[in-house]
């Protein structure tokens, strides 16, 4: 264990190095005054944590196929590292393989780039709902979003050092910069998913470079899984035997293995680690709290289902009472969101509850109350907003 | 050479707190007895969103400071109990919840 004086001397490093002197967060006078804090490449997202960096779109953001990057959720464990210059990066890629290598960005974009469109939600989404409450970031609907990753895939970059038979999981550290004694954000996923043709090395982002909040120069894109695995600021792959034993597998990122009681512990031992995102719907309009004029009034948002496809969305405007068939977004895509509306009469001015449900190709239906656990991962109860209709 | 490193340290942490101050200046931690060692505590890691948004226990509290200080938070043994008697007191369960801010618009 590090003591106090190790400690110290590591923040007085890391100050040093200009983290906290770079304009990572730049405050605008007017927007101060305002008390909105402005923060380089965001636009108006819900600020979770300044430091470390935690944003959330807001849900009415969630109306278009493709996130823009500024509305993106930004999700970060530890303090970004400083800004990290491509053509001085590298990859090294070691653990059970035939020939370790390191790797520059320009050995990743000559290998073959493929593109996924990909919902990227973080695991603890919508962990503000949970009743009773539990710790961590207030999460509601928006630490999700719809993107077009490209890069190399992983399976084609292991190519380049082959994998030993023994090889059964593999092990992402990113650059983020670890303060005190937190152990590093570093994760593992089972080789299937990592050979899997829609698994990246994520270098591009809806067409642009990866910006620095969202991983820049390359990420770990594994899709349809909770957001923690597609690490960001990829450094180091490493092929392991067993699957990766540190904080952010266990006790992190897992999930019971049988239903707990709300408020209710779990045994460590009786949980496995979060991999596929669960069905989901939420609504990005009307806003929760809207006042409404009668009439025609479009109701409409997104819903996902990880590695399934959603096949139905169905709104209730009547608390839940009767539900009607959404219609869906032509654009369609196996890991992507699929946009969804509903166009709705309201037959008269009073307060409404309007709810969406989603339904995938697994069968499974976004339930009425999601099932507590003591991390709030995986929250996706029917959305719900009220509104108040006056003619 | 102790006295040293003792004025190095101080100046440190009131380099943290200024920091933390410029950070959260328009969202900042309740006033109380345990405001600034709060404040200094969580600093090297968290401005004062995180914190306002939680709504828990005694013991839940608890059990998050202790994990904090596993991992380096600068916090006195003796002052354990009173932080999480202070994180308690402000952000209890049945407080209302925290409405978030949200950044300013993007003007690219």
């Amino acid at each position: 264990m590090k003591s106090r004086r190790e400690f110290l001397k590591h923040f007085s490093l890391v100050a040093s190095s200009g983290v906290f002197s770079r304009p990572l967060l730049s405050w605008a006078s007017s927007a101060a005054e305002q008390g909105a804090p402005a923060i380089a490449g965001e636009d108006r997202m819900i600020v979770r944590s300044l430091r470390f960096l935690d944003l959330e779109m807001p849900p009415e953001f969630a109306d278009s196929w493709l996130t823009p990057v500024p509305h993106f959720y930004v999700r970060n464990h530890m303090i970004e590292p400083a800004k990290i210059i491509a053509a001085e990066w590298t990859l090294s890629i070691g653990g059970q393989v035939e020939k370790p290598v390191t790797l520059k960005i320009g050995d990743l974009s000559r290998l073959e780039q493929h593109s996924v469109i990909n919902t990227l939600e973080c695991a603890g989404n919508g962990r503000g709902f949970q009743n009773p409450k539990v710790p961590g970031i207030q999460w509601q609907r928006g630490a999700v979003g719809n993107a077009r990753f490209s890069g190399p895939r992983l399976a084609d970059v292991l190519q380049r050092t082959g994998v030993k038979p023994s090889g059964k999981h593999v092990m992402f550290r990113g650059l983020d910069q670890i303060p005190g004694n937190v152990p590093p954000f570093v994760r593992s996923i089972p080789i299937e998913k990592a050979l899997d043709p829609d698994t990246l090395v994520a270098t591009h982002m809806n067409g642009e470079p990866l910006t620095h909040h969202h991983g820049s120069p390359a990420r770990a894109l594994v899709p349809g899984w909770v957001g923690a695995a597609s690490c960001k600021w990829l450094t180091e792959i490493k092929i392991l035997e067993n699957e990766f034993e540190g904080n952010f597998m266990k006790p992190g990122y897992r999930y019971p293995n049988h239903a707990v009681a709300p408020g209710g512990t779990v045994d460590p031992n009786d949980t496995h680690p979060l991999t596929g995102l669960s069905v989901k719907s939420i609504i990005a309009g009307p806003s929760d709290g809207s006042k409404l004029k009668t009439g025609s009034i479009q109701i409409h948002g997104a819903a996902w289902a990880g590695e399934a496809e959603v096949v139905k969305v169905e709104v209730s405007t009547d608390s839940g009472q009767t539900w009607n068939p959404a219609r869906l977004g032509n654009e369609h895509q196996h890991y992507a969101w699929r946009l969804w509306s509903y166009r709705w009469t309201p037959p008269g001015s009073n307060e409404y509850v309007i709810l969406s449900r989603a339904t995938d190709s697994k069968g499974r239906v976004q339930p009425a109350t999601a099932d507590w656990n003591p991390s709030g991962y995986l929250y996706n109860a029917v959305d719900r907003v009220n509104v108040h209709v006056q003619a | 050479m102790f006295k040293l490193r003792l004025i190095a340290i101080g100046l440190l942490w009131i380099f943290i707190a200024a920091y933390a101050g410029a950070q959260t200046s328009t969202v900042e931690l309740p006033a109380g007895p345990m405001q600034s060692k709060a404040r200094t505590g969580c600093a090297v890691c968290h401005d004062a969103h995180i914190l306002v948004q939680q709504r828990l226990s005694k013991a839940a509290w608890g059990k998050e400071v202790d994990k904090m200080i596993k991992w380096g938070a600068p916090v006195s043994p003796s002052d354990r109990d009173a932080l999480v008697e202070y994180f308690s007191n402000n952000f209890p369960p049945d407080k209302p919840p925290y409405i978030a801010q949200r950044s300013a618009p993007n003007k690219r």
